[in-house]
């Protein structure tokens, strides 16, 4: 596997979509540490660093979507994976090479964005507010996050032997599970009840009842809901962009559980796989 | 005989069409075998077979005597090299970085041999030149150099020269030639273009239907396609009483028409018929072709 390993990093640094992705994600930090010193300036208040600092947890996946299904689908389009097989490399070294360069992609462009917002934004707003041990766990989370998408990507992109399909479904699915996310916290956000409240009209004094929220979700729905929340890694994605992160360790074991269910599967469905 | 590659009652199932139905081969050692059949006959499908790109339903294979069921069959597959349908190349890397990509595959320290290689596939003055930016000879020569690369004893190459103009015909021809002469590389070469592959093949196998109909040495085909002589006479009874007379095969044709199975001296001949008052019109040599032997073999009323 290592000279899998070695010939996948070194296509890896005369990709075009990597180095893309790398200053993408710079750029991305640089911008967002610099509006973040502007609203401070203007606004007269202290937006510390931990501020927006984990939204990278965001950008990260669904650039990782576009340069998985792009650098696996290459193999497929150009025809180069059946030279790894015809000269008697096995599927699973061929497999796991390609999923272990994705992840190691899924943290260099996380780290890409977190040097430049660690290099500027500390002269700029100053360190961290939270402190450094749950911002460290916090981080580690968004790492596991990452080889949990970067196994799902790989699988899709492995399982499908059309480039422009793989990246339909990369791309469409994280969105999906992005949203997935987003409406689940929403629905975990409502409250029980809507609060009692009193207005005036033409000196006449009105009041409304406190009443319970119909979209308020209790008993076994709710914890379905608050395990998804905990599981599904659209939603890790959204709560850690947050820095809602209250069991790091449980959300990383799910991730990593993940990681390796995608794998597991993919493995077994390309060992059959007929390549054409 | 040494048999690199020998298949036993290979069968592949796509859903409801078997593409391959119990193929029996054998690809004896130092040859160029000609692997004959019509487009959907199912060469591509035998040779994804032993390629390791898909798995066989039934039946087994055998390259260099390891059964592709033994796990040593890794190891006999780095002794190949293939091209399978289209060239395997990344089209955003240079000749060069392609063959260097190889290699890396391969686990091969040293680069040292790559010029030579691309001079040996005529790709040595293609510099950065990207391979999307190549010629559809170029890129079939840039996938035969990554086939080479790693020196296999054992090259596969499926359709090499579909889609190539006269001149990428010939270069590709010559580079196989010289593959198997210098280096003694055994070249399994698919093709349905039987004129071009009776220049190379020492031996051929007929595929018809996912089935092998024959296989033969090309010294055994060459001695099948008989080669005779038709005459064109005025008499063809007086012809065929001379013909006894002088104890050669031969075959009336038609009223005017005879092909003789046999040298024969036409002076000697036209002496004998002529004391029969018979006068020979024309005379033409006829040799069977590959064509013509594949097509009696696989049954050409249907092609008609």
């Amino acid at each position: 596997m290592n000279r899998l390993l070695s010939a996948n990093f070194t296509r890896l640094i005369k990709d075009k979509i990597f180095w893309l992705s790398m200053i993408f994600m710079s750029l991305m930090s640089v911008y967002m540490i610099v509006m973040r010193y502007i609203t401070t300036k203007q606004h007269g208040y202290r937006l510390y660093l931990d501020y927006g600092f984990f939204n990278y947890s965001i950008y990260a996946v669904i650039v990782l979507s576009v340069f998985v299904s792009l650098f696996v689908g290459t193999e497929y389009s150009d025809g180069a994976i059946r030279n790894k097989i015809i000269v008697g490399h096995k599927r699973s070294d061929i497999y796991l090479s390609n999923f272990l360069v994705c992840t190691a992609v899924g943290f260099l462009i996380c780290i890409a964005y977190i040097v430049p917002t660690l290099i500027i934004g500390i002269p700029l707003v100053g360190f961290f507010e939270t402190e450094i041990q749950t911002i460290l766990l916090t981080g580690l989370c968004v790492f596991a996050m990452t080889i949990a998408f970067s196994a799902i990507f790989t699988a899709i992109s492995m399982l499908n032997q059309s480039k422009a399909i793989a990246a339909v479904i990369t791309i469409l699915g994280v969105f999906l599970l992005l949203f997935i996310g987003i409406y689940i916290q929403t629905r975990l956000d409502e409250p029980e009840v809507y609060d009692g409240y009193s207005y005036s009209v033409g000196g006449e004094v009105v009041s409304v009842e406190e009443e319970p929220n119909p979209l308020y979700l209790s008993g076994t729905k709710r914890d379905v809901y608050e395990f998804l929340y905990d599981f599904l890694p659209g939603c890790q994605s959204v709560r850690l962009s947050n820095m809602i992160a209250p069991d790091p360790l449980t959300m990383s074991v799910y991730s990593i559980g993940i990681a390796t269910a995608a794998t597991g599967l993919g493995l077994i469905f390309f060992r059959k796989k007929d390549l054409k | 005989m040494d048999y690199v590659l020998t298949t036993d009652a290979l069968t592949k199932r796509y859903k409801h069409f078997t593409a391959l139905s119990g193929v029996s081969m054998h690809v004896p050692k130092g040859a160029i075998y000609g692997f004959v059949g019509k487009n959907g006959a199912g060469k591509t499908t035998l040779i994804r077979l032993i390629c390791g790109l898909s798995q066989p339903d039934c039946g087994s294979y055998s390259l260099y005597g390891i059964e592709n069921s033994q796990k040593e069959i890794v190891k006999s597959r780095r002794r190949m090299g293939a091209v399978v349908e289209t060239p395997s190349i990344y089209l955003h890397m240079s000749a060069e970085d392609n063959i260097k990509e190889q290699y890396r595959i391969l686990g091969l320290p040293s680069f040292d041999e790559i010029p030579a290689l691309l001079k040996l596939v005529g790709l040595e003055d293609t510099g950065k030149k990207k391979a999307k930016n190549f010629s559809l000879g170029m890129r079939q020569r840039l996938g035969i150099a990554i086939a080479l690369a790693g020196d296999p004893d054992f090259l596969v190459l499926d359709e090499p020269i579909n889609g190539l103009d006269p001149q990428g015909i010939v270069e590709i021809r010559e580079l196989i030639l010289k593959l198997n002469r210098e280096r003694q590389i055994t070249v399994l070469i698919s093709s349905h273009i039987l004129d071009e592959l009776s220049r190379l093949a020492t031996h051929y196998g007929f595929i018809d239907s996912g089935q092998i109909v024959r296989e033969i040495s090309a010294k055994s085909l060459e001695n099948a396609c008989q080669k005779c002589v038709r005459l064109t006479v005025t008499d063809t009874k007086a012809l065929a009483r001379t013909l006894d007379s002088l104890e050669l095969e031969y075959q009336i044709v038609s009223n005017t028409q005879a092909d003789i199975y046999a040298k024969i001296n036409i002076t000697k001949l036209a002496l004998e018929l002529n004391r029969e008052s018979c006068d020979i019109l024309s005379v033409q040599e006829h040799d069977e072709s590959l064509e013509s032997y594949y097509i009696n073999l696989i049954g050409g009323a249907h092609y008609e």
